[in-house]
């Protein structure tokens, strides 16, 4: 056994437990944890000092389940770090400028390192690395992003699942067909063998940015709200173009479009269903959720309703996360989308599904009204009227003058599915606020409250 | 690394929290109108599978066969029946359905092949035959007198007289199915590369049909011989060597003692089935009474970590009694056979849904019971929604008609004209498609599929059913079947009321003195649980399963 897969399995428990469980990128906050340890360790970088591998940490829960996390760990001789072992200080290796270099400059040689359960695997689109400096993306998430030289992005995925990460997938696609609204893939990790294939980084373009449509959509309501409406046909236009290209491969078994079978929107009302009933049975005594308590019978009545049978359109590949915060505004006055790896709360094998293109839709009108209550309800500015409905109508006409028609139900179907998807989301959004941003609750809670009332 | 381990996280244990789901190819949907299901309808059908949360899809024979026994009449061992596809399909399936983290295994038939088989047809040519000595001839019909015969309505003898060949031959199933000669290595090898080659195309596992068959030896019943063992730890050996995380699952029908020998230690079968059980737990339904439950556990020797049991209340064939008694099988029959057309050979030919009377609350008990033993469920494809039988079609095709997916012409399952089917849908009016089908059942909250779907998960969620102890835990009322699991950090205590009336139990779980028993649907939490007795009330065909959890503030 090397000897940096030795020194990282050996990390001390407790003191990797402090460090993990307090990251923003942990994400099974609310879970018993029984026990966290260092699994395995792929070793980058055996040499020289610091020593730098990747550690699979293990956080095991008290139902027996677990979850695997990606962990650069840098180790030096000598004290501080978040921990030591046998005299060598562990430290998070993505806080080292040579570190960061030393994994893009594998990236850029396309350099395969085997070890003993397997290999890293690196790739790139065409080799261009950069020297420095490195900076932090700020607003870290479920991920690690830092930025090189102000041209790249390293995306470190931190929660490990089997199979290819969805992102590398659709930004591979996109990218090998020149879709220009996204921040093109330069590059990749992966790790093949013991203990999972997995997707570990992507390495892309980045993009100099105005405002990411949130921000954007928040300021010009604050200064009025005339600026936003006028740019978001072209965000619908991006939209319909991205799923028009994502569809247009049926010899491509991940991206061929399908055509959805009998039972596959009762599939989709059984889910949605499932989660009004979990979320409305656990949900808690407060009063921001006072206007949709004791009302889940209802809103499985109104479900129903909108689960009718009716056109599905084709299921496709789709960016499966699709709201404001994910679209960029960028320099030269165009729309960027980014963060193709789908609701971060759903495992990999779900976000790899095909589905109706509509859940980005839906997704992004869901974010139209999150921005109206968002301005209202922490800005204390209200929407001018009308401003929801004219930024809806607005981005699905772009949409549609450009999707291609044989994705999307027609007429009423269409409508009907909106809604179906937009529930859908609502309750992902009140799901999530309810676990991570209390304050947010009611914004989810509106919606939710929309749908409901609004005439069948 | 294989493609097969590309979504998956490495875990040669997995099969022991799984749940699998059984299928019968022709019979599950129709992807290109011809009237019988194919892989790649069993493909188009994966979403729905992966939203039922079964982990390891076990598919019926597949391969080239005259299907005179369903297919475990194989013709060719190394491609797919024309009816269902190519091998190319095949890899594609088994990719899709890796991809949505299923696991695939097949039947494999390695004790006999179909008389078609090319190499019997060789065999039979002419003694000089290289092939001659790959299947079991005699001058005369008397050899290896004691063992059984298995299909008992259909075949007099195990041995055939072949008039091409001037010989008899051996068989311990139907007549068109000649046993493969184990002695001789030839067999042997090829059936090692019969293994490989499907294990190379990315499938997790196989089971092995009818495997205490494989040796005779005279003076003794030709099952279960040393030297079948001997085999099986070769093709495990075989296994470990080069493809990890795969699974050898063992349809053995022996009494338990005998089926444990199938795990060696740990180095043959992962898997065998528990036969005896199955009967037990509906007699234990129908009799309101936890004993034979009890007993065939208390029966049923341990096994090696590194194994497990497979648990089935249905399957494609009837219902087996051979592992019961004379009396139980009386019994059996009284009960769950009255109509004799439901009898085949020692068994009883019907779903799970008919023998239950289609009740409700027995259907879920029974599944309750099902998911709480020591082993992996394993479900038959139907039975999920309640799918009915059809006892006026021949053999076990009654309980292998087309699965029923909508309420439209031919229940979804095909396109082709309704006199294209290769058997008809059910179409009465308490079993039919009409009223019973998945898309339905998914739009009904209160349905069979999804309560169904709500309980995979739960079982999922807690390793302990698949990974922990079993402890019984006899109470004081003897219609109650009451027993702990154990794994790592959690204590569940399951308790089942068999009775169709309200009863009552004590429980002694002074071991749990302070922990509060906490009910794993709902999360409510019972009273506490003290030195003194445990008392339970239940309804009619009630059970609760309980997490036992430290009191909090």
């Amino acid at each position: 056994m090397s000897e940096i897969r030795e020194l990282v399995v050996a990390l001390p428990e407790e003191e990797l437990r402090e460090f993990v469980l307090a990251q923003r990128w942990y994400g099974s906050k609310s879970e018993e944890v029984a026990s966290v340890r260092a699994v395995d360790a792929f070793p980058l970088r055996e040499e020289g000092e610091p020593l730098l591998a990747v550690a699979v940490v293990e956080v095991r829960f008290q139902s027996g389940t677990h979850d695997l996390y990606n962990v650069p760990v840098g180790l030096r001789r000598g004290a501080g770090g978040f921990t030591s072992v046998d005299g060598w200080a562990a430290f998070d290796a993505l806080e080292s400028e040579q570190l960061v270099l030393d994994l893009v400059g594998l990236i850029g040689k396309q350099a395969t390192l085997e070890h003993e359960g397997g290999m890293l695997q690196f790739g790139a689109v065409d080799g261009a690395v950069p020297a420095g400096p490195v900076r932090a993306m700020g607003a870290e998430q479920s991920n690690t992003s830092v930025v090189l030289d102000e041209r790249l992005v390293l995306k470190l995925y931190r929660k490990l699942e089997a199979g290819v990460n969805p992102e590398l997938e659709l930004l591979r696609f996109l990218t090998e067909r020149g879709f220009p609204a996204i921040a093109s893939l330069q590059g990749w990790a992966a790790h093949v063998g013991q203990p999972l294939d997995a997707t570990l980084a992507i390495l892309q373009d980045f993009v100099p940015v105005r405002d990411d449509g949130w921000a954007l959509a928040l300021k010009d309501l604050e200064a009025g709200g005339d600026g936003f409406v006028g740019l978001v046909r072209g965000l619908g236009e991006v939209t319909g173009e991205m799923h028009s290209i994502l569809a247009s491969d049926a010899a491509d078994p991940a991206f061929a479009p399908e055509e959805p079978s009998g039972e596959a929107l009762a599939l989709i009302v059984a889910r949605i269903d499932e989660e009004i009933e979990q979320v409305f049975n656990s949900l808690p005594d407060e009063p921001a959720l006072e206007p949709i308590a004791g009302r889940g019978d209802d809103l499985r009545d109104r479900l129903q309703e909108i689960g009718q049978s009716g056109s599905l359109g084709r299921l496709i590949r789709h960016h499966g996360d699709y709201h404001l915060g994910q679209v960029l505004w960028t320099e030269n006055e165009d729309w960027v989308v980014l963060d193709f790896e789908g609701e971060p709360a759903r495992p990999l094998r779900e976000r790899r599904h095909k589905r109706s293109p509509l859940r980005d839709v839906a997704g992004m009108l869901r974010s139209f009204s999150y921005a109206a209550s968002a301005s209202e309800l922490e800005h204390g500015v209200e929407p001018p009227p009308g401003w929801e409905g004219q930024v809806r109508s607005e981005f699905l006409a772009g949409y549609l003058a450009k999707v291609d028609p044989a994705l999307v139900p027609a007429d009423a179907s269409l409508e009907r599915r909106l809604r179906l998807f937009e529930l859908e989301k609502a309750l992902y959004e009140l799901h999530y606020e309810l676990g991570h941003r209390p304050n947010w609750v009611r914004v989810p809670v509106a919606g939710i409250l929309q749908l409901l009332d609004e005439p069948a | 690394m294989s493609e097969a381990g590309h979504w998956f996280e490495s875990d040669p244990l997995w099969f022991k929290h799984a749940v699998f789901y059984e299928i019968h190819v022709r019979g599950f949907f129709d992807g290109n109108a011809d009237g019988m299901g194919d892989l790649r309808g069993v493909t188009d059908k994966l979403d729905y599978l992966e939203w039922l949360g079964i982990d390891c899809i076990w598919l019926l024979p597949m391969y080239p066969s005259p299907l005179r026994d369903g297919g475990y009449d194989i013709a060719d061992f190394f491609d797919i029946h024309p009816d269902y596809g190519t091998v190319e399909d095949f890899r594609a399936f088994v990719d899709a359905a890796h991809q949505r983290q299923i696991r695939v295994i097949a039947d494999l038939v390695m004790n006999h092949t179909s008389s078609d088989h090319p190499w019997f047809q060789e065999a039979r040519s002419s003694p000089d035959s290289p092939k001659r000595d790959w299947y079991v001839w005699s001058d005369t019909d008397d050899g290896y007198a004691d063992a059984r015969v298995i299909f008992v309505d259909t075949e007099p003898s195990n041995w055939t007289w072949d008039p091409l060949a001037g010989q008899y031959y051996w068989h311990r199933f139907f007549s068109h199915q000649p046993d493969l000669n184990y002695e001789n290595p030839e067999v042997q090898d090829e059936m090692l590369r019969v293994l490989r080659f499907w294990l190379d195309l990315g499938i997790d596992g196989f089971r092995l049909d009818a495997v205490p068959y494989l040796y005779e030896v005279e003076g003794t019943n030709c099952e279960n011989l040393p030297r079948t063992h001997e085999y099986l730890r070769r093709v495990r050996e075989e296994v470990d060597a080069n493809y990890p995380d795969r699974v050898l699952l063992a349809e053995a029908n022996q009494w338990p003692e005998d089926v444990v020998e199938y795990f060696g230690d740990g180095d043959e079968c992962h898997m065998a089935f528990q036969f005896p059980i199955m009967p037990r737990m509906f007699m234990s339904l129908r009799r309101e009474d936890s004993t034979p439950m009890y007993e065939i556990l208390e029966r049923t020797p341990s096994i090696p970590d590194n194994c497990q049991w497979g648990l089935f209340l249905r399957n494609h064939d009837e219902l087996t009694l051979e592992m019961v008694t004379d009396d139980e099988r009386d019994y059996m029959y009284a009960e769950y056979a009255k109509d004799p057309r439901m009898k085949l050979n020692l068994g009883i030919r019907r779903r799970l849904a008919p023998l239950l009377d289609n009740g409700r609350d027995e259907i879920e008990l029974i599944h309750a019971i099902l998911f709480s033993l020591p082993g992996s469920p394993v479900l038959y494809y139907g039975d999920e929604i309640g799918m009915g039988d059809n006892v006026f079609l021949g053999d076990r095709d009654g309980v292998r008609t087309p699965m029923h997916w909508t309420g439209d012409r031919n229940g979804g399952f095909s396109t082709a004209d309704f006199a294209q089917l290769y058997l008809p849908p059910l179409m009465d009016p308490v079993y039919g498609y009409a009223a019973v089908n998945v898309e339905a059942q998914l739009r009904t909250p209160t349905s069979l599929l999804r309560w169904l779907h709500r309980f995979v998960e739960l079982r999922k969620q807690h390793p302990v059913f698949g990974l922990g102890t079993y402890e019984p835990r006899e109470p004081s009322n003897p219609r109650v079947f009451a027993h702990v699991r154990r794994w790592e950090e959690e204590i569940v205590l399951c308790v089942h009321n068999l009775a169709r009336t309200a009863q009552a139990a004590e429980l002694d779980l002074a071991e749990f003195d302070g922990l509060v028993p906490e009910e794993m649907f709902g999360q409510t939490r019972f009273p506490p649980i003290g030195e003194l007795p445990y008392l339970l009330t239940f309804g009619a065909r009630g059970f609760y399963w309980f997490r036992l959890v430290e009191e909090v503030g």
